[in-house]
């Protein structure tokens, strides 16, 4: 301790893993990118749009799942059932407008109610953030003094549990989509059909994403919201309301998976267990960027996505969990917090 | 452990009759008189006029069934503290490799022939192997990572059951041949209970050896029991391997009593969620909680089912609240349950004998 200044550790590098000397990542990074260009000579570049915008939904499913696990150590089983629950909100809300708007044409309004749609969805999933984590998680929080990781886990599979079973109590089985939400014909470019809605769910996930980011960059409450991730006692110690900003982390990372449901109905029409694969791609991207690692999250949705687009490719599309699944495996066996690493104190827990 | 044993025994030693030997005998297996009450009246039951009918029967064996699977499920998760999220893959993995050593179908390629008798021990070899090697490979992890893996790989056996068509038919699904030419389910009944005491009986046997005591050692606290000298990666392994071994037998059972067999009812995470809130409500880390949890769970559900046609789903809303209530307001679950009224018995009747007649 002979230099008397203090170095500062620089907020990008805590934020952002290192990323020379990293082995795995680089691995997979120029593996992704071999598929990739295999993709595109294969299947032509429409695969690798799609590819974007699947991709852009999975991060921004996985970054809602990556907040929860760093900032309140949740290991969250109940993610896919926000994506089910705005897909369920997006369809209740956009199907009647969508009858008003056949009987009375309007150019504005069919442009604007898929939006009202998908916002409500992503209100609703807030509103069921924050009962979920004052009813469950606060109370959970104040009784467990040891085992929290695990004891979350199990309860938010129990959580999951009684969503999907309760919205097949109420709502039936059935599949409800929408065939697609805007009513105009695909946009053409260099030789490639893109649907306006797959366009406007990438960039749904791109404003969304980046907001985020910023939220968390530069406001107080992010900067707030990163340091309970850091630290918990020591967040406390300079003021930050713990419970305030848990109950904001679990309602802003529901709302994002609702939001993704609600952006996404076209592809997955609502029904109790639509939630069960964006769940599984969800941790598949967590586990594979490590555990809680928000910006890795983003990259590691479309690296996912990749992969499933080469799977659906080469090996056809019911291979589309196994591929990916033996890839994470292997990844993670090598790798084993991840290939950009976590700093999150949970995972320490055995 | 020796030392710990003779302090025990003299105040047991004083009374040697026939009933003092057999209680010590049987508490040796984990099996205590109001246990062994249970269990008779359990054995019996299939005999007694309400309960032979057929679908009360059936009820019977998916309690002991789902019992069963608990116990090992308990013996992961309540001792070494892993939870094994691929558990009814492993049953799954045990169901489809004795399906398909029985199989005699022409339509699929495997063409064996084996006696289910058989094949459901190979099943358990096999499911027990995949869970040594998934075991070796992951849990030198901590918790959460072991648990999410062996969740991913059962994701990949189900797939892989799902789209190897020409061996396993897919979603289409096997029929099995059943274990007995009889339609009667209570010679299957009396299966599945044998196969319910074996699986509690040699897994509490290893949970009262030694070997339990590095369980319990790393389930507390897995540094401090590295640091007294405990491998755990050896023991979670050992652990991990059994407990899938006897989820693989459990699964040959389940396929040669069902006789129908697809990955989706068998192998699906909803399928190891429920074997876990079965172990979870019963107490964890006791093995008997899951069991005594079983029986009164699947007569509910079945029961709300029937009474309850036209609401589906119901019964599972109630028991997806009722895991999240045990899990918040009471961890220990119907064996904590158990203690404390037992504890409270106890020092009732040592205070009546203290006071002064």
């Amino acid at each position: 301790m002979s230099s008397s200044t203090i170095q500062l550790p620089r907020v990008r590098q805590l934020i952002k893993p290192s990323s020379h000397k990293n082995t795995p990542a680089w691995v997979v990074g120029l593996l992704s990118l071999a598929v990739a260009v295999l993709i595109g000579v294969k299947g032509g570049p429409a695969q690798l749009v799609t590819t974007l915008v699947t991709g852009g939904m999975w991060a921004l499913m996985s970054v809602g799942l990556a907040l929860i696990f760093g900032v309140m150590n949740i290991p969250h089983f109940a993610h896919g059932e926000s994506f089910m629950v705005g897909a369920f909100v997006a369809w209740a809300v956009f199907t009647p407008l969508n009858g008003y708007l056949q009987q009375h044409p309007s150019r504005f309004l069919s442009t604007v109610a898929p939006f009202a749609g998908i916002i409500v969805a992503a209100i609703v999933g807030a509103a069921m953030g924050v009962v979920i984590e004052r009813v469950i998680f606060a109370t959970l929080r104040h009784r467990t003094k040891e085992g929290w990781v695990m004891n979350a886990f199990l309860l938010t599979v129990g959580i999951s549990y009684v969503l999907t079973n309760g919205a097949t109590l109420t709502l039936g089985p059935d599949y409800r989509g929408v065939p697609q939400y805007w009513d105009v014909p695909p946009l053409q470019f260099l030789g490639i059909r893109l649907t306006v809605d797959r366009l406007a769910a990438f960039i749904i996930a791109l404003v969304v994403i980046v907001t985020l980011w910023l939220f968390l960059q530069r406001t107080s409450t992010g900067r707030a919201i990163r340091a309970v991730s850091q630290d918990e006692t020591g967040a406390q110690m300079v003021g930050i309301n713990l419970d305030g900003i848990q109950t904001l982390t679990f309602a802003l990372a529901t709302a994002t998976a609702a939001l993704a449901g609600a952006s996404l109905l076209f592809m997955f029409p609502a029904y109790p267990l639509v939630g069960l694969n964006p769940l599984y791609y969800s941790w598949y991207v967590v586990m594979l960027v490590g555990l809680g690692n928000v910006p890795g999250a983003i990259l590691g949705g479309f690296i996912v996505a990749l992969f499933q687009t080469a799977t659906q490719q080469f090996f056809g599309i019911s291979w589309i969990n196994v591929v990916p699944t033996a890839i994470m495996v292997i990844v993670l066996l090598v790798a084993p917090s991840g290939i950009f690493g976590s700093e999150v104190k949970g995972i320490q827990e055995q | 452990m020796n030392s710990s044993l003779e302090l025990e025994r003299p105040q047991a030693a004083t009374k040697n009759g026939l009933w003092q030997t057999l209680v010590r005998a049987l508490g040796r297996v984990g099996i205590t008189p109001l246990g062994l009450g249970l269990l008779v009246i359990i054995a019996i039951l299939p005999n007694v006029p309400p309960f032979n009918q057929e679908h009360i029967l059936r009820w019977l064996i998916a309690g002991a069934f789902l019992g069963a699977q608990a116990v090992a499920f308990d013996f992961t998760s309540g001792f070494i503290n892993v939870v094994n999220f691929g558990f009814a893959a492993m049953v799954g993995l045990g169901a489809y490799t004795s399906a398909l050593l029985a199989n005699t179908a022409p339509y699929l390629v495997l063409r064996l022939g084996l006696s289910p008798w058989i094949g459901i021990w190979v099943g358990a070899l096999v499911a027990g192997v995949v869970g040594l090697l998934l075991g070796m490979l992951t849990l030198r992890l901590r918790g959460i990572y072991a648990a999410v893996m062996a969740w991913f790989v059962g994701i990949a056996l189900m797939g892989l059951a799902n789209n190897l068509t020409q061996l396993t038919r897919g979603s289409m699904g096997l029929h099995p041949r059943t274990l007995l030419a009889t339609s009667d389910n209570r010679p299957y009944f009396y299966i599945i209970f044998g196969m319910l005491l074996l699986i509690y009986v040699t897994l509490n046997l290893v949970t009262k050896s030694s070997i339990g005591l590095a369980f319990k050692a790393i389930g507390q606290n897995i540094d401090a029991a590295r640091a007294s000298g405990i491998n755990p990666i050896k023991y979670r392994v050992f652990n991990f391997a059994l407990s899938c071994a006897f989820a693989g037998l459990l699964g040959g059972f389940y396929a040669h009593y069902y006789g129908s067999l697809t990955p989706q009812t068998i192998m699906h995470t909803s399928k190891t969620v429920e074997v876990l809130a079965v172990a979870y409500i019963g107490g964890r880390g006791t093995l008997w909680g899951g069991v005594a949890f079983a029986f009164p769970f699947i007569f509910f559900i079945e029961y709300l089912r029937s009474s309850l046609a036209n609401l589906p789903g119901l019964q599972l809303v109630i028991y997806g609240i009722l895991m999240i209530l045990v899990m918040i307001y009471y961890p220990a679950g119907l064996s904590g349950l158990y203690y404390w009224a037992q504890a409270k018995v106890r020092s009732w009747l040592y205070r009546r004998r203290a006071r002064p007649s």
